[in-house]
């Protein structure tokens, strides 16, 4: 294998040279070997801080509308909630909250419509580990639909607003059972 | 000459094209006054004439007038409260076509009766012996729902208030929403739709107001078409309402409108005839047309 004495100068070399490289590429990594997972959990750290932030940020800004939506003023906590929605326009916290509200005051099919909206917009709503998670309160309205929207939308197959009105329906079913977006 | 005399049956064919598109004619309701009425419709009457290929004319209608012209074959389509449009479905079998969606519930909207926060008028029972304002007689948010749920709750408007109004001239909503605010009535009966519209111009705050009861969620307002009018025609004037997006635009004197801003509508919906059912059952206890007794 090694025919002369340059081979085993060549060989020689080359393992100074690997160790001079790792050696260097030790020194140069921030925290020796382990380096790789601390950079991981930073992010992961990163990504829970600012959900935690975001969670603490939607209670503090929605509470007093679920306040008034508690006392039974379901239509002040509307109006508050219209306010909401023009200052964070695209939250998909309002459409949630929304669709609860409109749920309580007998119009469902808008009720439905707000969910999906919100729901396109964050799945956490429908996650039962999630904080935010409102799961119990949508599969209500959802099984609901099935039940009153469904069979309107069976009687009338001409309906177009019927199946509009249903097939979202079938996306808050869809997305209850675990289907993506 | 000659070339004039060979362009001429060309020219008068042209002509009579033109002339063979039918001209129907569109009753509008007025909410407030003729001016804004046509203001309103004219784009959304112009679509239509672009998409169905007819000459449609818009007619602003004052609503006590609307029956009787209704009446008289004056109009092949509709648009009106729900309240006209079930006296029109019951007295001339009027065809429901759509109805218009605007606000938080959509095809549907309710009425809150209201006094001014700090007032001290907590309660619907606070009521009795105070002054009240009601919209115009005819609306089915502004003062039938508002008057049946009074009636519902055991207070009757004609014996347990200390006196009740109704705002004279156009922008009757408005008025009573801002004579309750400035301490002119100690109550109202005010649409949904107007408080959700002014709180969003900032004329008003929700904080302004204590909302003492709230009536069911009914049908906004309606086209509807004449019985004689062809049924394909009704299904297509239907379809184009309810393809109606917010970017569609119409030409107005030189100008791209958009139609569905103009018409103050988020769209149209294809309600069904019984979800005009809570109108009829109120109207009915109310004792207003057209079930009216005497």
């Amino acid at each position: 294998m090694f025919k002369d004495r340059f081979d085993r100068l060549l060989l020689i070399l080359l393992a100074v040279a690997m160790s001079a490289l790792a050696v260097l590429l030790g020194a140069h990594a921030p925290n020796g070997d382990n380096s790789r997972a601390p950079a991981g959990l930073n992010k992961a750290l990163e990504q829970e801080t600012a959900y935690q932030a975001r969670v603490a940020l939607l209670q503090k800004l929605y509470t007093p509308v679920e306040t008034i939506q508690k006392s039974g003023d379901l239509q002040g906590a509307l109006f508050r909630l219209d306010d909401l929605a023009r200052t964070y326009p695209g939250e998909a916290h309002s459409y949630i909250l929304k669709g609860e509200i409109l749920h309580q005051l007998g119009a469902k099919e808008e009720a439905v419509a707000s969910y999906v909206q919100g729901i396109k917009l964050s799945g956490d709503y429908i996650d039962r580990k999630s904080p935010l998670s409102r799961r119990a309160e949508i599969q209500r309205l959802t099984d609901e639909g099935v039940k009153e929207i469904g069979s309107r939308a069976k009687a009338n197959p001409g309906n177009a607003s019927l199946a509009i009105a249903m097939k979202n329906v079938n996306y808050l079913q869809s997305r209850l059972a675990g289907g993506c977006e | 000459m000659l070339t004039a005399l060979a362009l001429l049956p060309l020219l008068l064919s042209g002509c009579d094209d033109k002339g063979k598109r039918p001209v129907m004619r569109i009753g509008y309701m007025n909410c407030n006054n003729e001016q804004e009425t046509t203001k309103r419709f004219t784009p959304l009457t112009r679509y239509l004439s672009e998409k169905l290929d007819v000459e449609f004319v818009m007619v602003p209608v004052d609503t006590h007038d609307f029956e009787k012209r209704f009446r008289e074959g004056e109009f092949a389509f509709t648009h009106t409260n729900s309240l006209l449009y079930i006296i029109l479905r019951e007295n001339y079998r009027l065809e429901l076509i759509a109805s218009d969606k605007r606000g938080n519930f959509g095809s549907r909207t309710g009425g809150a009766i209201i006094a001014r926060k700090g007032n001290g008028i907590n309660k619907l029972s606070d009521i009795k012996g105070k002054r009240m304002v009601f919209g115009p007689m005819l609306a089915p948010t502004g003062y039938l729902a508002e008057y049946d749920l009074m009636l519902r709750s055991g207070i009757d408007p004609e014996k347990d208030l200390a006196y009740y109004a109704i705002p004279s001239g156009s922008y009757k909503h408005e008025k009573l929403v801002y004579g309750v605010l400035f301490g002119q009535y100690d109550v109202g009966a005010a649409p949904l739709l107007d408080l959700e519209v002014m709180t969003r111009e900032g004329k008003i705050t929700p904080d302004d107001f204590i909302i003492l009861a709230q009536t069911p969620i009914i049908p906004y307002c309606t086209f509807g078409a004449a019985e004689k009018t062809d049924p394909k025609l009704v299904a297509r004037f239907r379809k184009a309402l309810l393809e109606l997006k917010p970017s569609d635009t119409v030409e107005i004197d030189g100008e791209r409108v958009k139609v569905l801003n103009a018409a103050w509508a988020d769209g149209y919906e294809q309600l069904l005839d019984s979800d005009y059912n809570p109108i009829r059952d109120m109207a009915r206890r109310v004792n207003m047309p057209p079930y009216q007794n005497y």
